[in-house]
């Protein structure tokens, strides 16, 4: 028997709203449910318990937003893919929207392979009180960097993350009284990706060793959401793209 | 209103980084249907986490017609996990509906689903964290009607001082009648006690404040309930019932879950009701009478809720669906129609024959996991008690044609502590587990063997009411260790594994199956000790329970241990599922006879009352084999 053709659909969709809490299976499981709904010609697995031929790209952490999140769909009928993507628009709940899909060779390398850039932006607010300014926030991050990688709890276990390799470039912006822009600009691979709320707690432990002394540092661990010198908005994962590629 | 119907989500997603499984409290589900403009709310609360009530068929059904209904919205909400309630009591953030975020409390109605006895304490848990007052008394016209409804409201009793009313049988038509009505009449300005006179004039519904709990000699030790002086209100309330089955929606389900459930698939109803007899079912009775789906409804409901949905899996449920008079037809074309899509079919359980295992075999594709069979008793002497009537050699060829077709594992159920049950009839459980594993190594291939699995599961019967067992004692904890013990002992065959159902908890199940209105201050007291989530065996502790019944004056095991008198005045009797009193007794006699009763759709009608009672009658689309 011979396969028959197929084509494999790249598809560029958002997390936000409250739907970033949900957890990488619970949108991996959504978003099977959506191609379905959509009525796309998707292929299945051959094997005991046939699914979805559905690729996802790396997870993003609990609560993170991203403008730039995909999957590879493997359809075993050609649908062009505008139509393809109205009909995935309509079958998706708004905050996880899809905003582009082109097919790409049957052959083309994974996802998670192929998107070894990620570019983080996080908008942030000084503590009140506290006049840090964006040089602080360069001085900072500029210190961690040299250091090389950040101990933190994960559970009860100790882990690195491994800040020299991840951490490609970071540059701090202005936005509006106490109010701040960071980029990272980072390197993703199978060895480890940026988690870019254990970097803020580093930045933090940082900025209280000076702004805030007399203060007891909290635990550096995973799901933090709090901070002594700062409050985060958002982190929002606005590009994932391939390094190679790189204009 | 103590709270103002509003937003609150930005109060719990601080909370959210904190708790396990964010995705319980978002909402923004696919396929929710809420409408924010409407003038008149209602909530409808499944009594445990998210996971666990949003498959729930029963709120699935009233979410949908409420929200059809004009000018009604209806949203949801569920009871937040320990870790989630302390946060928002630490947060001061009340209980918050799901599709609005917004307090309970300020809801018109709020509706609870029963879907058994050990959500007791959630109802207190629920109502605490909304800022609704526990008791029903003490609640004013500023808080919602709170309602309770579903499979096990059939001895409210214990419940009654938590609930305004009762709504009893199938509620696809009485929830939307209800809320229609408490609408009008509090828009022509009536108190809330004046409301509540004339909702309990609709049939089905059950207003506990208007009843009052005499003891007599005539009653047991619960007494029973009747009509408070005065009050026009029936003396029996009987279920209410959807005659015509075949035109409810049979895809009443629309919102499409994040959160993996257990049940994380579409259902479809394709019958109610299950006449087979079983004498210590409670379903089996209340569920009656029996009616099916045509197969051409049920395919088409099939294939459109798939589209509606994008499920990856469908259930074809119902108390009994290889029943069914056409399960084969509509298995057989289900899996035409499905086929390379990777959507699969399950059916809930096993019928006992080689009818059941050649049905289990349309859906199991090439995945074999375990079956499950129920004999519940070991011995014939006692599944004729029982009226299970499925003989040794039905067990036998089932189990046969199962092994033969590839399966390797199956589990199967018993219950311990029956009427009637002698050691023998213990013993038996053992000899029919080992003959199930002889049974399978005479057909697997020897190189196989070694992956035969045969696990017993042996719950302690717990005796329900309107059950023809109702009159029953539960056992004593010291026998069923002696019993377990025996059980334990008369295995031989070493691939059986033996499993306990847990006795603490059908302790709780056997007390507010058969209880009162005086175990009421015994669920406040077990909450007020700490109690929730009964039904989650690690936050299970009986001594909150013990010690509240204690400082009520009533001993627990004492109570459950205690058989009526067959003529005594039981306290569940004026909320009625339709059977007859005359054929519960009749059927308990025939049990203690041995004597066995056949099912009323495969034979002619065998008495028990609920036709002519509720004005329904069996449906079939088919013969049933
Ligand atoms: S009244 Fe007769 S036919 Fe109807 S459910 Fe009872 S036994 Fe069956």
């Amino acid at each position: 028997m011979t396969e028959p053709t197929l084509f494999k659909l790249r598809v560029r969709y958002v997390k936000r709203g409250r739907l970033r809490y949900l957890g990488h299976l619970e949108v991996a499981h959504t978003i099977e449910r959506v191609v379905r709904r959509a009525g796309l010609p998707y292929a299945v697995t051959q094997g005991f318990s046939p699914h979805m031929r559905v690729a996802f790209s790396a997870a993003l952490p609990v609560g993170t937003y991203s403008e730039s999140e995909w999957y590879d769909l493997v359809l075993t009928e050609y649908v062009p893919a505008p139509e393809a993507l109205a009909r995935l628009v309509a079958a998706t709940p708004t905050d996880l929207v899809p905003l582009e899909a082109a097919y790409v060779d049957i052959r083309a390398k994974a996802l998670t392979a192929h998107l070894t850039r990620a570019v983080y932006r996080i908008d942030m607010t000084s503590a009140e009180g506290l006049a840090i300014s964006p040089a602080d926030i360069e001085d900072a991050l500029a210190r961690i960097c040299d250091r090389g990688s950040i101990e933190y709890l994960r559970g009860k276990k100790t882990k690195r993350l491994d800040v020299a390799r991840t951490l490609t470039a970071f540059s701090v912006e202005h936005a509006a009284s106490g109010a701040f822009q960071i980029t990272l600009d980072t390197h993703q691979d199978n060895d480890g990706s940026m988690r870019p709320e254990i970097l803020l707690g580093a930045l933090d432990a940082m900025l209280a060793a000076r702004y805030l002394p007399d203060v007891e540092l909290p635990v550096l661990e995973t799901g933090i959401a709090s901070f002594l010198c700062f409050s985060v908005a958002a982190i929002v994962r606005v590009e994932q793209s391939c390094e190679d590629e790189r204009a | 209103m103590r709270h103002v119907y509003e937003d609150r989500f930005a109060e719990i997603e601080p909370l959210l980084n904190r708790v396990e499984k964010p995705s319980r409290y978002i909402d923004h589900e696919w396929g929710t249907l809420a409408k924010p403009d409407a003038a008149y709310r209602v909530c409808l609360i499944y009594p445990d986490v998210y996971e666990v009530g949003l498959p729930n068929q029963g709120i699935a059904i009233l979410y949908n017609n409420l929200n059809k209904a004009e000018g009604i919205s209806c949203e949801r909400g569920y009871i937040p996990w320990i870790d989630m309630a302390d946060e928002m009591r630490a947060a001061g953030v009340p209980l918050l509906s799901l599709e609005g975020a917004a307090p309970v409390a300020a809801f018109d109605v709020v509706g609870f689903h029963i879907p058994h006895e050990l959500a007791a304490t959630n109802y207190l848990e629920a109502l605490d964290l909304a800022d609704i007052p526990l008791m029903a008394q003490e609640r004013t016209d500023d808080d919602p009607l709170v309602v309770a409804g579903g499979p096990s409201v059939y001895n409210p009793e214990p419940l009654y001082a938590f609930f305004d009313a009762f709504l009893v049988g199938e509620g696809e038509d009485l929830i939307v009648e209800f809320c229609e009505r408490h609408r009008e009449l509090k828009a022509a300005g009536l108190t809330r006690a004046e409301q509540l006179r004339e909702l309990a004039k609709i049939p089905g519904v059950y207003v506990p404040s208007l009843y009052e709990l005499v003891h007599d000699e005539a009653s047991t030790r619960w007494g029973h309930t009747v009509p408070r002086a005065g009050e026009d209100v029936p003396e029996v309330i009987y279920k209410r019932v959807a005659a015509d089955f075949g035109v409810t929606d049979p895809v009443p389900q629309s919102v499409v879950p994040y959160a993996q459930l257990v049940h994380d698939r579409l259902s479809v109803e394709v019958l109610r009701g299950c006449a087979r007899g079983c004498r210590f079912c409670q379903a089996g009775i209340t569920y009656r009478p029996v009616r099916e789906r045509s197969a051409d409804q049920v395919v088409s409901a099939v294939v459109h809720g798939l589209e509606k949905t994008g499920y990856d899996e469908v259930s074809l449920t119902s108390l009994s669906t290889t029943d069914h008079s056409c399960v084969k037809e509509i298995l057989s074309r289900l899996n035409r129609r499905l086929a390379d899509t990777g959507i699969s079919v399950s059916i809930p359980s096993q019928r006992l024959d080689s009818f059941g295992v050649e049905m289990a075999l349309e859906v199991a594709g090439e995945k074999k996991g375990g079956l499950t069979f129920a004999p519940e008793a070991g011995s014939q002497r006692m599944r004729d008690i029982i009226n299970k009537n499925v003989t040794e050699e039905d067990l036998d060829r089932a189990v046969r044609a199962a092994f033969q077709a590839g399966w390797r594992r199956c589990k199967l159920y018993f219950m311990m502590g029956l009427p009637g049950e002698r050691d023998e009839d213990i013993v038996a459980i053992a000899h029919l587990a080992d003959h199930v594993v002889e049974v399978t190594r005479e057909v697997v291939p020897p190189e196989q063997r070694g992956g035969i699995g045969v696990s017993i599961s042996v719950a302690v019967f717990i005796p329900k009411a309107w059950t023809p067992f109702q009159w029953c004692a539960q056992l004593d904890d010291a026998e069923v260790k002696r019993r377990q013990q025996l059980l334990l002992a008369s295995v031989k065959s070493r691939a059986v594994r033996v499993h306990y159902h847990d006795a603490e908890t059908s302790l709780i199940e056997a007390v507010l199956s058969r209880g009162g209105r005086e175990l009421a201050p015994v669920i406040l007291g077990a909450w007020q000790r700490g109690q929730r989530f009964d039904a989650w065996t690690e936050q299970f502790e009986l001594s909150r329970w013990l010690d509240a019944a204690s400082a009520c004056g009533i001993d627990l095991r004492e109570a459950v241990q205690e058989p009526f008198p067959l003529d005594a005045k039981l306290p569940w009797e004026h909320v009625s599922p339709g059977v007859s009193r005359g054929f519960l007794e009749r059927e308990y006699r025939r049990a203690l006879e041995g004597k066995t009763t056949h099912d009323c759709t495969r034979d002619t009608c065998t008495g028990c009352g609920v036709c002519p009672t509720l004005g329904a009658g069996n449906v079939l689309v088919g013969e049933r084999s």
